[in-house]
């Protein structure tokens, strides 16, 4: 009985200090180099001035790669599309480009994807985006 | 063994490097879901694809005139004959082995419409129009003696029959002749 009394006790006196430390990380929503880095090729500059052409490839070139555009804002330039993906729809990929125009001649386009909830990271990925969007942009 | 190893190899996830490269098929794709309008004013193409939509009993849950988007879906009931047939057969089968066997069975599903539209370089009366079809399907629960098979679980398939495009792209062009004569 008294050893059930003192590992009741000492479970508390656990709980107790693991519930002290749980403060979020100081360093949580700071920009790391490796997140500088994803940024640096999830972007893209291309010199064209339209930014509606430059929408409209970009939804274009989402389609052919097989996603269902959700929603356009064009005011912020944001496509967001999603598909599924891998035997048996197992997957679901969710994708954000965003346009901003750079200078007046310029865009600046961003895509990030996600893959079942998990940021992917793999450059070679946004490679073969931006392979097939410089299809469109300048195909149309 | 070999049946566990038949599971993995079914379940195996894609390659993220395959999810922006374009498959052999994707020219093929967009030739049957595009076709060339010829109108003056895109909002008018995009008002007849619009009537033609809600002809086909679709409900326009968005449309950007700027980026020359429609976003349609309609409800129907997925239930199909041979399904039905199916899931009392095995239910029979189950009867003789003693066990209550109720497979599930597709129930509800979610036809969605994402229609584009762009003009075609050097041209102001020729629109390309693209519209993309696709399903998803919610199963019905079901169970096997006294272990539940849960409900909800979802499939999505894109739609790839050329009838479906011939016959919306047919009915799109006669809109946009009466849209364009106000009739």
């Amino acid at each position: 009985m008294n050893c059930r009394v003192l590992i009741l006790s000492f479970f508390f006196i656990l709980q107790a200090c693991s519930t002290g430390s749980t403060k979020p990380p100081e360093n949580l929503l700071s920009l790391t180099e490796a997140q500088m880095k994803i940024r640096s090729y999830q972007t893209r500059v291309f010199d064209l001035s339209d930014q509606q052409k430059t929408l409209r490839a970009v939804v274009s070139a989402l389609m052919d790669l097989g996603f269902i555009v959700e929603r356009v804002n064009a005011p912020l330039g944001l496509v967001t599309a999603a598909k599924f993906a891998g035997s048996g729809h197992s997957g679901f990929v969710e994708a954000t480009v965003t346009i901003k125009p750079k200078g007046e001649n310029q865009v600046e386009i961003r895509a990030n994807a996600i893959f079942n909830t998990k940021p992917i990271e793999d450059p070679k990925v946004y490679q073969n985006f931006f392979s097939t969007l410089q299809k469109s942009l300048f195909s149309s | 063994m070999l049946f566990a190893a038949l599971l993995t190899s079914c379940n195996t996830m894609p390659k993220p490097e395959s999810f922006f490269q374009l498959s052999p098929s994707s020219a093929k794709y967009k030739a049957l879901q595009s076709r060339i309008i010829e109108t003056s004013k895109d909002t008018e193409l995009l008002s007849a694809s619009a009537a033609v939509l809600q002809d086909l009993g679709f409900q326009i849950e968005e449309s950007n005139t700027y980026a020359g988007m429609l976003r349609a879906v309609k409800e129907r009931s997925a239930r199909e004959y041979s399904q039905e047939i199916g899931r009392v057969f095995v239910f029979i089968l189950g009867i003789f082995a003693q066990t209550a066997i109720v497979i599930p069975v597709d129930l509800h599903q979610q036809i969605a419409a994402t229609l584009v539209m762009h003009p075609i370089e050097n041209s102001s009366s020729r629109f390309n129009v693209r519209i993309v079809f696709h399903r998803t399907i919610w199963k019905s629960d079901g169970s096997s003696g006294s272990q539940a098979i849960p409900p909800g679980l979802q499939s999505m398939e894109m739609i790839y029959d050329a009838k479906i495009y011939q016959q919306f792209f047919a009915k799109l062009s006669k809109s946009v002749f009466l849209e364009i004569h106000q009739i």
